[in-house]
């Protein structure tokens, strides 16, 4: 008998309350998916966009400093793209030469404008990170954690450990879907809020955090309305099937199928409405069309055109006024609407109503399949 | 209702207890009583051993019936009535990526041990399963005795006050076997736990349990205590001792002693049958005479028992015959 061995003896500790098992399975979850190279690359090449939107803060608030915000006005209404930051310049350019419409009249060069229009090229900023790059990377993060989450455990006959002890269906259900809400607030909220955090540190005065201070609150709400949908939906994959492999190809089918039927429905819905192939078409249109058909725009390369063709990250940012009628079909589109109303950006209800009510109804139908399926085994 | 566990009340009682899965009847009115000690539960495979530990556990949901463990219904309360039992499954169960003293402290903390405190007591116990520095070793990596060990750790290892455990001798060699089954009387004598084995190995159950539950076909055939289960249907005492034990049962039949001899598992030994009357030093006194008379010297007179396996064969064989009269005799 080894010298540490003390027999067997009774415990009499203090035991932590009912539910903290949930906290337990997310916080072990957490633990032993970080463990995975591809996950810690993945999360790492997520935050790598948010280089580039950090560089755009940076370029604003270095022109506000400056005194440049009416001569960047100006270069929006000569539809340039500003400071050598392309792709994002074009987007700021777009938002500055865009006021809208409850726009209230400021002396020109007043700090109220100045206020006003960082907190509308912020927003718009923190909008097109999270929607454009962030929300797709996230469906390839949340793909690589979520399928084995639950169908490992279905496979490892897991749930034995855990329907044996005092852990219910719920607390299993919210740690496997806190492990995912996890890998969200990583690639979505962390960076969404450092990006806030940078704003600020680059800005003029302080004061500029708390004139925005609503927008870390947005960034979290926004990230819940990814968050809610695409974790259920994962997990109710990873809940049907025992093989993990299945539960990851249905995962990116769906997100694929839907983007491609969005593309497909919008563009026959365009086609359709087409009155005229010479009449002049709004300039959006002419973008979605352009994109939908994958032709050059007409004008690209012309930087002195007043209405450019929307790009993708200016639309992910709201500058895009029409409507989209088919983001319900698509989870990746009808997250990015409902991300908009969140921001303020879309208050159109006839805009953001279809798909929020897709989302959650992707939601509703995933908690009943996981609430049937987890402890199904132990029924049998 | 009361939600809290009462010390007093009977670990577990089932009255009367139905279980359908669909069309199969799994529970067919099942009433028992397991009391503190170490329990047997027997019984052929789909005779509705697993369903019964699933019952305990609130775990199925059940046609009809009534079921209390510690004086609370595990459907009602399953948190309260889980927190006091420990499960060591039949089914291989583990979670993937976790090492064996993982696994032991997760199933630690799941149970509320504060994560200190959890490691703590993981190593406690895996010292005591003797696992040695395996337990650092990934789960998947383990051989089934080493994972039993660890099963049984994780078992135990929030202290419960009821142990279940299903097949738990399952891939061990002779001497883990033995170390495992002296594991669970200690649990039961020193520490005051009851233990509930749902077992196949009849000699395990016969060596270690006080009490035994034979289940066939969803129904309980027999139960009562190892004693009385074995007990022959005559009054026997069985001679064990060396030299020619053939003899001496020869000498004992010659003078009008009904003796035979029997194999056991320890060896030969002579059966001899002891007076309704009672008048056992008599026989013994009978015994030890012809035994000097042959040259064999008595190591142990003590009544004998039937082995549990005859006993479970024999109640099998009765189920089987009823279960087949009850099908002549069902309407059509």
């Amino acid at each position: 008998m080894p010298l540490h061995d003390v027999g067997y003896r009774a415990w009499n500790g203090e035991r932590r309350p009912p539910g903290s098992a949930a906290a337990v399975i997310a916080t072990t979850g957490i633990v032993l998916a970080w463990k995975s190279r591809w996950l810690r690359r993945a999360v790492l090449f997520a935050w790598s966009p948010a280089l580039a939107f950090a560089m755009t803060f940076f370029a604003f608030e270095q022109a506000v400093e400056e005194g440049r915000l009416g001569m960047l006005e100006m270069t929006a209404q000569a539809g340039r793209d500003f400071d050598g930051v392309d792709l994002l310049g074009g987007l700021v350019v777009q938002t500055l030469g865009r006021p809208t419409d409850d726009q209230p009249d400021f002396l020109p060069g007043s700090t109220e404008e100045v206020d006003y229009t960082r907190r509308n090229v912020w927003s718009r900023l923190l909008l097109a990170f999270m929607r454009a790059p962030q929300a797709v990377l996230l469906a390839v993060v949340i793909g690589l954690v979520a399928p084995t989450l639950i169908s490992r455990d279905m496979r490892a006959k897991a749930w034995l450990t855990y329907f044996t002890r005092p852990v219910s269906r719920r607390d299993y259900i919210l740690g496997k879907a806190a492990v995912l809400a996890g890998v969200v607030a990583m690639v979505t909220v962390l960076p969404g809020l450092g990006l806030w955090l940078v704003g600020v540190l680059v800005s003029p005065s302080v004061n500029v955090a708390f004139a925005t201070i609503d927008l870390p609150l947005k960034v979290m709400a926004a990230s819940v309305v990814v968050a809610v949908p695409t974790v259920l939906l994962a997990l109710a994959y990873s809940a049907v099937t025992t093989e993990s492999r299945i539960a990851g190809f249905a995962w990116f089918a769906t997100w694929a199928a839907c983007w491609i039927a969005h593309s497909a429905l919008g563009a026959a819905e365009l086609m359709a409405h087409q009155p005229d192939p010479d009449a002049e078409q709004p300039p959006e249109v002419r973008g979605f069309l352009d994109e939908a058909f994958g032709r050059p725009p007409p004008g690209r390369g012309d930087r002195h055109e007043r209405d450019r063709p929307m790009s993708w990250l200016a639309r992910a940012a709201g500058l895009d006024s029409s409507i989209d009628t088919w983001a319900w079909v698509s989870p990746y589109h009808s997250v990015g609407v409902v991300q908009a109303a969140v921001f303020g950006m879309e208050q159109r209800p006839q805009a953001f109503l279809p798909p929020l009510i897709s989302l959650t109804s992707i939601s509703v139908i995933s908690l009943v399949v996981l609430v049937r399926r987890v402890d199904a085994p132990m029924r049998s | 209702m009361h939600d809290a566990v009462s010390s007093d009340a009977c670990p577990v009682e089932l009255e009367n207890v139905v279980k359908r899965y669909g069309t199969r009847t799994a529970l067919d009115g099942v009433s028992l009583k397991v009391e503190p000690g170490i329990t047997g539960l027997v019984g052929p495979n789909g005779a509705g051993k697993s369903t019964l530990v699933r019952t305990v556990l609130g775990l199925v949901k059940l046609a009809s019936g009534r079921v209390r463990v510690f004086g609370l219904d595990p459907q009602r309360f399953p948190r309260q009535v889980r927190q006091q039992v420990g499960v060591v499954p039949e089914d291989e169960s583990s979670v993937p990526g976790l090492t064996g003293v993982g696994m032991v402290r997760y199933a630690a903390r799941l149970c509320g041990i504060p994560a200190g405190e959890a490691l703590r007591r993981a190593h406690e116990v895996l010292d005591w399963c003797d696992a040695g520095q395996e337990r650092y070793r990934p789960l998947e990596t383990f051989s089934v005795g080493t994972r039993q060990k660890v099963a049984f750790a994780a078992a135990i290892v929030h202290d419960p006050p009821l142990i279940i455990l299903d097949e738990p001798t399952n891939g061990l060699d002779p001497i883990e076997r033995k170390a495992m089954l002296g594991r669970l009387v200690t649990l039961a004598r020193d520490h005051g736990k009851t233990i509930f084995l749902c077992t196949h190995v009849l000699p395990d159950v016969q060596a270690i349990c006080e009490r035994a539950i034979v289940l066939a076909a969803g129904r309980v055939r027999l139960s009562g205590s190892i004693e009385e289960l074995t007990r022959p249907a005559l009054p026997m005492h069985r001679v064990e001792g060396t030299g020619p034990l053939e003899h001496l049962a020869d000498s004992l039949s010659a003078s009008g002693i009904a003796a035979s001899l029997v194999r056991t598992n320890r060896g030969p030994a002579v059966e001899v049958a002891t007076p309704l009357d009672g008048d056992t030093p008599a026989v013994l006194r009978a015994v030890c005479e012809h035994a000097r008379h042959v040259g064999v010297g008595v190591r142990s007179f003590e009544p004998a028992q039937r082995p549990l396996e005859e006993v479970f064969i024999a109640s099998l064989r009765e189920a089987q015959a009823v279960q087949t009269s009850e099908e002549l005799h069902a309407p059509a």
